[in-house]
């Protein structure tokens, strides 16, 4: 193989390809050319015209150069308007330039080439969070290019230690990661940690966003997510800010924050944009939330199959009297109707928004009212999965609601088989699981697991900011001081 | 290395160990399985209410609970049915009952054991016991005694007459809250009483009247056997100095109606000359309820003759408990507890002839009492 810099080469390397574009450009009387090497409809034509074609064929010292070397040092030193240049003699080097967007001339006597960062092609405009959106506080999300989105970050931390260090991953595909911190607050093994993860992905496209979670996750067969996603670049700059780091994959519109911890999945903006009485009793709703998705199912079916004598008198008689017809067990009632509340929200999702509708209206309504009708399945289960699926999803993390929505599978099949004994040992795996997680240095239910006072400020409540005084001590251990001093008796 | 090596082997070894947890829950759960008394909810009658009688050798009980046909999806209530069971104990009469029902039964939400009048004179420990020992029993269940007649009497009557039993004894049940602070007649309390011998055993009395269940005093247990019943009165100065009074309606001669609203009592006890002294200390607070006369009640002077004359008709009231005990020589006020604890030292001189020394008690009573003003203020008519 071939691995100089040379046109014919070049030419040959891309004959198949109709969108690399490798041209002579004659521009001197000494008969000298050179080749335009770049990919058509990733660059910015107008500029390059402007800023180099135009240099290229009408500056009267290029026109009278002798040497292919000349030539290059006028280029470089302002012969072209053009500040993003760099010479390139690496064969790879100049393969992945140009292939990302970058446009080179090469010059075969000197086997090399300058290339310019004219980049350009067709992105989404910064829009509104679809899924973070809140009514007080900044309405940018991230866009699919990483360069746009380092920029977002960039503008909200505005300190000379904000680090954007940018890997390609991808044998294939050459994905830009950016690993962002800040370098005086950031925990540098955590940071070298990253690093090597990234530096290890051997892979040849890096096609979907789960592709790149499930290298970075530690406990790769946890169904809890251990990294944080965010469309939002004030939470990155926020959690930044807190000594975490950020991930921006070129290709994914939002970021992702490591080390990850569960309570920062079940926080929102929201909850920062409010009143701190406001957002702890949303947050606290939250938490109410997942115990009702994770638990009421299964603890229906234990109640209703096993321990009876646990309901108060009342509901016992009007679950039963519900019940009185219906031919099947709780246990297949609820775990049918789970089910059945998935396939609908699969279908959901995969048809169009205006036929999904109707689906959401006939298979939820409709069928679930002939269902009741037809004595198929007590109106108890209805209100009971009814409640458990709507309580999932008020989890701000989609991520944690799938996790806890397949987690409530098990506990309800556990529940099934043993009763609230069952349910028991579930909710003790459960939390041995939870426990025994580690992202990166850090328990994945700290602070819960925390006997620290002062860490548990902002997890199930959200204090006043003026006690954030402190950063997460699992996390930061060098310059832990976010306000004043940092004492937090003052606070 | 040799720390590298040493990780390795415990995380091997937490491995391991997460398996055999695995395989532990894997082998717990498919055994439990098999016998965990798994019943569906809709497979169970849950007995609401169960008579315990006896008669002629042998117990009878009678569960009610809801009709499986006329289940009210929305209300939860319907139709109740009855069923009953014999036996020479609770227990096999228990059994029979369950044998000849259709559906399991089911005692762990039963709220209220009504004793037949024949078998708390059999004893009230043997109706019971069988009780005490359910794992699934509900501690707080309520228990009654129907005054003179046989429980199933009294529950077939009732539901002849077409009353919802168990919806009856619930609204029983809130009458009792709203007069006393606690209801004392629990499962659990019974059980606990029953232990002390010393004590007479009172458990409240049900009437039925006018298609409604009354209680109307406490059923007096000696030595575990129904002796009598207390008439209202005396029931209500058990409940004085029982310090149990949440209201209290007093009905004077000269058309003033008034409602205790607050009541405290203190028992302090003395010995001297091996003769017991109990003092009791009443205070309570009344408010007007109803004034029937022309007359100035708020002026001082009338004011102090209402306070003397409530003074006297609550006095009264709470001599009837104690001269009922006097008279009959049975602890229905619980004093054997208060000379434990209050002369711990000297009680063993009297534990063994206690039944007789309780007829030797003297009392000495002082009480105090305010009348609060009505909150719209009026002077007679």
């Amino acid at each position: 193989m071939e691995n100089r810099i040379n046109s014919t080469w070049l030419k040959e390397l891309f004959s198949k390809s109709g969108d690399v574009l490798v041209r002579p450009i004659k521009i001197n009387q000494n008969n000298i050319s050179v080749h335009l090497f770049c990919v058509d409809g990733l660059i910015n034509q107008a500029l390059f015209d402007e800023a180099v074609f135009r240099s290229l064929k009408f500056d009267p010292y290029l026109a009278h150069c002798s040497t292919e070397r000349q030539m290059m040092d006028y280029l470089q030193e302002g012969g072209a308007y053009h500040v993003f240049t760099i010479e390139e003699d690496d064969y790879e080097l100049l393969i992945k330039y140009v292939l990302s967007g970058m446009v080179a001339l090469i010059f075969d006597a000197e086997e090399k080439a300058i290339v310019y960062d004219i980049r350009m092609f067709e992105k989404r405009s910064i829009q509104e969070p679809t899924e973070e959106n809140v009514m007080k506080g900044s309405k940018e999300s991230f866009i699919e290019v990483m360069r746009m989105n380092t920029a977002l970050i960039r503008r909200r931390i505005r300190s000379e230690y904000l680090v954007v260090e940018t890997h390609s991953v991808g044998r294939l595909s050459k994905t830009d990661i950016a690993l962002i911190y800040i370098s005086n607050i950031a925990d540098a093994s955590i940071v070298n940690k990253i690093r090597e993860t990234i530096n290890k992905i051997d892979i040849d496209n890096l096609s979907t966003p789960a592709f790149i979670e499930e290298f970075l996750i530690e406990n790769k067969h946890s169904i809890f997510p251990q990294i944080m996603y965010t469309q939002r670049p004030d939470r990155v700059a926020a959690n930044l800010s807190d000594g975490r780091i950020a991930l921006v994959v070129d290709g994914i519109p939002f970021a992702y924050i490591l080390p990850c911890q569960l309570p920062m999945l079940m926080q929102s903006p929201d909850d920062y944009a409010n009143h701190f009485l406001i957002g702890s009793s949303l947050r606290i709703i939250r938490y109410l939330s997942m115990i009702v998705t994770l638990f009421l199912p299964a603890f229906y079916i234990a109640a209703t199959t096993f321990q009876s004598q646990m309901l108060p008198v009342q509901l016992a008689l009007s679950t039963q009297a519900a019940k009185q017809n219906v031919p099947f067990s709780s246990a297949f009632e609820v775990l049918g109707l789970l089910i059945a509340f998935e396939i609908l929200i699969e279908a959901g999702l995969r048809l169009p928004k205006a036929v999904g509708t109707a689906m959401s209206i006939l298979g939820g309504l409709v069928v679930g009212q002939s269902a009741v009708s037809a004595n198929l399945i007590s109106p108890a289960v209805v209100v009971i999965v009814a409640l458990a699926g709507i309580s999932g999803f008020i989890m701000p993390n989609q991520d944690l609601s799938s996790g806890v929505r397949l987690m409530r599978f098990f506990l309800a099949i556990l529940a099934s088989l043993a009763g609230f004994f069952g349910l028991v040992i579930g909710i003790i795996v459960l939390i041995t699981h939870l426990c025994s997680l580690n992202n990166y240095g850090t328990a994945y239910l700290s602070p819960f697991v925390d006997v620290e006072e002062r860490n548990i400020k902002d997890t199930l409540f959200r204090f006043p900011i003026k006690y954030f005084k402190t950063r997460p001590e699992d996390i930061v251990h060098l310059n832990r001081t976010k306000q004043g001093n940092g004492n937090e008796k003052q606070g | 290395m040799k720390n590298k090596d040493r990780l390795r082997k415990y995380e091997r070894i937490c491995t391991n160990m997460k398996k055999l947890v695995l395989i532990l829950f894997a082998f717990l759960l498919s055994g439990c399985s098999h016998d965990m008394n798994r019943r569906e909810i809709d497979e169970i009658n849950f007995v609401h209410v169960m008579g315990i009688d006896y008669s002629n050798g042998e117990y009878t009980l009678t569960a009610i609970y809801s009709s499986s046909q006329g289940a009210d999806p929305e209300g939860g209530g319907g139709d109740e049915e009855s069923s009953q069971g014999r036996g020479a104990s609770p227990f096999e009469a228990f059994q029979d009952l369950r044998l000849k029902n259709k559906k399991s039964l089911s005692i762990a939400n039963t709220g209220c054991f009504i004793i037949g009048d024949s078998a708390a004179k059999k004893g009230i420990d043997t109706c019971v016991d069988f009780l005490s020992r359910d794992e699934t029993v509900k501690m707080e269940a309520l228990l009654f005694i129907c005054k003179d007649v046989k429980a199933s009497d009294f529950i077939n009557d009732s539901m002849d007459r077409g009353q919802v039993v168990h919806e009856d004894l619930e609204a029983v049940e809130q009458k009792q809250k709203e007069l006393v602070t606690r209801n004392d007649n629990t499962l659990v309390n019974i059980l606990n009483d029953i232990e002390n011998e010393m004590t007479s055993l009172l458990i409240p009395y049900l009437i039925a009247e006018e298609n409604a269940f009354l209680l109307k005093g406490y059923a007096v247990f000696d030595k575990l056997i129904l002796v009598d019943y207390l008439d209202m009165n005396t029931s209500s100065g058990v409940n004085f100095l029982k310090n149990i009074i949440r209201a209290y309606p007093i009905y004077l001669d000269d058309g003033i109606g008034l409602s205790v609203t607050y009541s405290k009592s203190k028992l302090r006890s003395n010995i001297e000359n091996n003769q017991i002294e109990v003092e009791i200390h009443l205070d309570f607070e009344t408010m007007v309820k109803e004034i029937n006369s022309s007359e100035n009640i708020f002026d001082f002077k009338t004011l102090e003759e209402l306070t003397e004359k409530q003074n006297d008709y609550i006095l009264d009231i709470v001599r009837k408990a104690t001269n009922y005990s006097i008279e009959t020589g049975r602890d229905i006020l619980q004093l054997s507890r208060l000379i434990q604890n209050q002369h711990s030292k000297g009680w063993e001189k009297y534990e063994e002839d206690w039944n007789s020394r309780v007829s030797e008690v003297q009392y000495s009573f002082l009480v105090n009492s305010k009348v609060s003003k009505s909150f719209i203020l009026r002077s007679g008519r």
